[in-house]
């Protein structure tokens, strides 16, 4: 017991967290259980009480961008300090001064969009590792699976060039049952099933795994060939050509953007008549309505049983839910839900909801890869890191710095962990599908799909 | 966009268009004249179509104002049509064109007239063409709220969008009620027209058309001298009833159930009749001079002033030979037009009223920059969107207007006979001066100008806004996509 948690001292990071909201909540639980060495700040002192009994980290109650807090937290021997308070001057503040007193990396959330035009400028100009936006990430996703509609969720690799795309089987279709070596070259051939999901369990598949309807599937491509593998197997893939959001919030804001540079015109229901005329004001193009977006007779008024997407970005969950039930019973429409806070999620997965969006996770997502990639400075690097099936399957990008036990070595002759998969290497920008002849040379980014945690270098992969 | 509503409406539309036709095939009948073959046979065509239409029930009965808007533009435009068609086929008036413009000045109850000579039409071609006044003064789809039973509370939209006024209120809980006690007031009235006029000693053909012609703001003669071939006492019932279709039909619902009070405490029809009052006056000053005696004066005076600020467009002299001032404060008071709910045109007296209190409040934030003053009406504050509507109202109006006399002026007639002739069917009067006055007619205008003013008919009687939602992409977009998702959608269920 002892020599173990002397062992994670050595190992784990210093960290500080500065917020205990919904984001660090999560960050604390991803952290803690990877053994870094966390101390949290919060005015609340009720929150740091419940969180530091919660899990094994110190509490520190008081204001995060004092000095005094920070040096009663030990700054000056922290390695990383996140701020993920509610202000976003705040938490720049905290980062600004953490940096001029103890010389550590700082990450920021920052998500109005008075200042999310700035990120870069902000970020190279007050030395910031990172800075999160959530909503933006968040739109960013809405948007990518927009852009493929029969898409559940579209994660895009290797800036861009690759994507993870995950979708349902449904019944009479091509893939079900067949074996995955026997559906025949024309159809797998420039694609890697990485991940299924059949009733709660996931499977790294390997050859012999026969698909069946109803099962989620992950696949790996890119992003040309992810379209033409889906008209292959009977989807139609075009993008969306009109959107309905439900609220005015941030995230609308910045989805709306998205979509409407994308070409896809754009209604937003908002109650709030001030806020309806700001947004009008920022996008002239979108149609605004006024209106409270769960009333029946207005959606059906404004056409929701036309819309090819609808998107419910209330900031109450349940509503959120509501109106993506509501929609599917009445439309064909593509929908997205966002989910806020994280409570019943075995209710949320029984209820065929579509896809959905965890903001939260893509900002505990977007750190956590950055902390494991801090962790490794040396050696192999995390690019990017999803989280896949509800953190059951991790989909990490390495990148190769150096040669090992893995570099130069055909993939067959390895012997890789069980539950693993290597679903595509990036080489110069090319995306290759390997088989087993390929292997894995220096310069390269691999992506790894796999249901073990807590990979941090390409060596992990081996047995 | 529900396309499947507004296709079962259209057809109803067309089933009460059928029904309609009827009547002038009746008078074909009486006075046997066969041009009512004609008659029967369009009303079997619009049967035909109208029960193909109505043949598959909608899936889905909710309509919003968008589609009260396309729906009541559409049914006027088939109405015009295939009440043109009678017209054509029957040689009377052969020019397809000629006969369009006859019957949507009819159903717009313009009563601007193409023909030269309207004493050589049969009676049933004018029986026909009075009827369009009647139907169009109250509205087809108001008759068709008050006949048909349509499901779902959003009917009013359809009742918004075809009646006159800036807002659109029920008299009682239903619908179809309001609709029904609507006409009934409507009947009466014109019965009682009709009662005082054969007491005059007016032949019945004629004392029907007139009436039909008079309740319906319309003013279609079946002379060529309009009412100046009748006596004085006719002259005057015409003159009282013309002024009283003009007012607001809520008065006329108070007075039925005994609520005097409200009825002559409605601010709207007091500054109508003051307006009237004054005008006459006016007028009478102006042209006592050119008549034997003042009481003809005042009759004539009176009589144009109510003619022309009711819509109607009923002549007991050439007004064109009156002088400037008299002539001027006419074309003024075609701007004017009735009262809100009536069934008169323009730009309704409750909407000069509220915009000339805007002016007022415009005035005093000049010297109280800091003051706050709500404009009142009929005792009530305006809504701020109240008023913004009403001014988006008069800039579109202008902007049209100007539009329209811009297009007709590419037939190089003097500017008066442009602007009077865009003004009297805009505001749905009927003859304007010049060459368009009221002893001549349209007739020799091209056909370019022809369509021009038959635009400015319907956008008139329709209040602009649900013709121009026509000219929306969106609308046309909605229709075709939305349909084809909707059947998508049903058998994606199946």
């Amino acid at each position: 017991m002892f020599t173990q948690a002397a062992k994670n001292t050595q190992k784990g990071l210093q960290i500080i967290i500065v917020g205990c909201g919904k984001v660090g909540a999560t960050l604390i639980e991803q952290l803690s259980r990877e053994g870094h060495d966390i101390t949290i700040i919060d005015k609340n002192a009720e929150k740091v009480q419940t969180l530091s009994s919660l899990y094994d980290v110190m509490g520190v109650v008081g204001n995060g961008a004092s000095y005094g807090v920070q040096m009663e937290a030990d700054i000056e021997n922290t390695d990383l300090i996140i701020a993920v308070t509610d202000s976003d001057e705040l938490n720049l503040l905290c980062c600004t001064v953490a940096k001029r007193v103890g010389d550590c990396a700082a990450i920021a959330r920052v998500r109005t969009p008075d200042y999310s035009k700035e990120t870069g400028y902000l970020r190279d100009k007050l030395g910031l590792a990172l800075i999160i936006n959530p909503e933006l990430e968040a739109s960013n996703e809405m948007a990518r699976i927009l852009y493929m509609p029969t898409a559940l969720e579209v994660n895009s690799f290797a800036h861009g060039q690759a994507e993870l795309i995950k979708f349902r089987v449904p019944e009479g279709n091509k893939l079900a049952g067949t074996p995955i070596s026997k559906l025949g070259t024309n159809v797998t051939n420039d694609i890697l099933i990485c991940a299924v999901e059949r009733s709660g369990e996931v499977y790294i598949p390997s050859g012999d795994f026969q698909i069946e309807a109803g099962d989620i599937v992950s696949f790996a491509a890119s992003r040309m060939v992810a379209k033409s593998f889906l008209e292959n197997i009977g989807f139609k893939t075009n993008q969306v050509k009109n959107t309905m959001i439900i609220g005015g919030g941030n995230s609308s804001y910045y989805l709306a953007n998205l979509l409407l540079s994308m070409g896809i015109s754009v209604k937003i229901i908002e109650s709030d008549r001030a806020r309806c005329e700001q947004l009008s004001i920022l996008l002239p193009k979108a149609i605004i309505i006024n209106g409270d977006g769960t009333d029946e007779e207005l959606l059906r008024e404004e056409g929701i049983q036309y819309v090819e997407s609808f998107v419910p970005l209330t900031g109450i969950d349940e509503e959120n839910i509501m109106l993506t039930l509501h929609a599917r019973q009445i439309s064909n429409a593509k929908i997205i839900t966002k989910i806020n806070r994280m409570a019943f999620r075995n209710v949320i997965n029984h209820l065929d909801l579509d896809s959905v969006i965890y903001p939260r996770y893509i900002t505990s997502e977007a750190i956590i890869a950055y902390v494991r990639a801090k962790k490794n400075s040396m050696g192999s690097n995390i690019e990017t890191l999803y989280h896949m099936f509800d953190h059951r399957v991790e989909a990490i990008e390495f990148r190769v710095y150096e040669s090992s036990g893995v570099t130069g070595i055909p993939l067959k002759d390895l012997s890789l962990k069980k539950d693993l998969l290597i679903a595509f290497i990036n080489r110069n920008g090319a995306i290759i599908i390997p088989s087993g002849h390929d292997s894995i040379q220096l310069g390269d980014t691999v992506m790894i799909v796999t249901t073990h945690t807590g990979f941090s270098d390409i060596q992990d992969i081996l047995q | 966009m529900n396309s499947s509503i507004i296709r079962y409406i259209l057809g109803n539309v067309l089933r009460i268009e059928a029904l309609l036709l009827l009547l002038p095939c009746l008078t074909a009948v009486l006075y046997r004249e066969d041009t009512g073959i004609w008659y029967l046979a369009v009303a079997a065509l619009c049967l035909l179509l109208g029960q193909l239409m109505v043949y598959k029930k909608p899936d889905d009965s909710v309509f919003y104002l968008k589609e009260g808007c396309v729906t009541t533009a559409l049914s006027w435009i088939f109405l015009s049509f295939f009440g043109a068609l009678p017209f054509c086929l029957s040689g009377e008036i052969p020019s397809f064109t000629d006969a369009l413009f006859e019957t949507v000045s009819g159903f717009t109850t313009t009563g601007a007239s193409i023909l030269d000579n309207v004493e050589a039409l049969s009676h049933t071609a004018l029986f026909w063409r009075s009827f369009t006044h009647w139907i169009g003064g109250m509205g087809v789809l108001v008759f068709l709220l008050a006949v048909i039973p349509l499901s779902g509370g959003s009917n009013i939209n359809l009742m918004r969008a075809e009646s006159p006024g800036p807002s659109v209120g029920k008299l009682v809980p239903k619908i179809r009620h309001t609709a029904r006690i609507l006409y009934l007031i409507y009947f009466a009235m014109t019965l009682l027209e009709i009662c005082l006029l054969l007491a005059g000693k007016m032949p019945v053909f004629d004392a029907l058309t007139t009436a039909l012609g008079t309740a319906g703001t319309g003013g279609f003669g079946i002379k060529a001298d309009s009412i100046a071939g009748y006596s004085a006492y006719l002259q005057w019932v015409i003159t009282v009833f013309m002024i009283l279709f003009g007012v607001n039909f809520n008065a006329y619902y108070f007075i039925l159930f005994h609520n005097f009070q409200k009825a002559f405490s409605m601010e709207e029809v007091r500054y109508y009749l003051g307006i009237i009052l004054a005008a006459v006056l006016f007028v009478f000053f102006q042209i006592i001079s050119m008549y034997g005696s003042a009481l003809e004066a005042l009759r004539h005076a009176a009589f144009q002033v109510a003619s022309i600020i009711t819509t109607t467009g009923f002549s007991t002299v050439d007004f064109d030979l009156w002088p400037q001032a008299a002539k001027t404060v006419l074309v003024l008071l075609m701007f004017i037009g009735s009262c809100a709910g009536s069934t008169g045109g323009g730009i309704k007296v409750s909407r000069i009223v509220i915009l000339v209190k805007t002016l007022g409040k415009e005035l005093t934030s000049y010297i109280h920059p800091r003051s706050i003053k709500k404009i009142k009406f009929e005792g009530k504050a305006v809504e701020h969107e109240t008023v913004r509507s009403i001014n988006v109202y008069f800039i579109t109006y202008m902007i049209l207007f100007s539009a329209s006399v811009l297009a007709v002026s590419m037939e190089e007639k003097d500017l008066t006979t442009n602007f009077t002739a865009v003004a009297a069917t805009f505001n749905n009067i009927g003859p304007g001066l010049e060459l368009v006055g009221p002893s001549r007619n349209f007739g020799l205008l091209t056909p370019f100008s022809k369509y021009v003013l038959m635009f400015d008919m319907l956008a008139g009687r329709l209040e602009l806004f649900p013709l121009l939602i026509l000219f929306h992409p969106s609308v046309w977009k909605d229709l075709y996509t939305q349909k084809k998702i909707s059947r998508k959608f049903e058998k994606s269920k199946k």
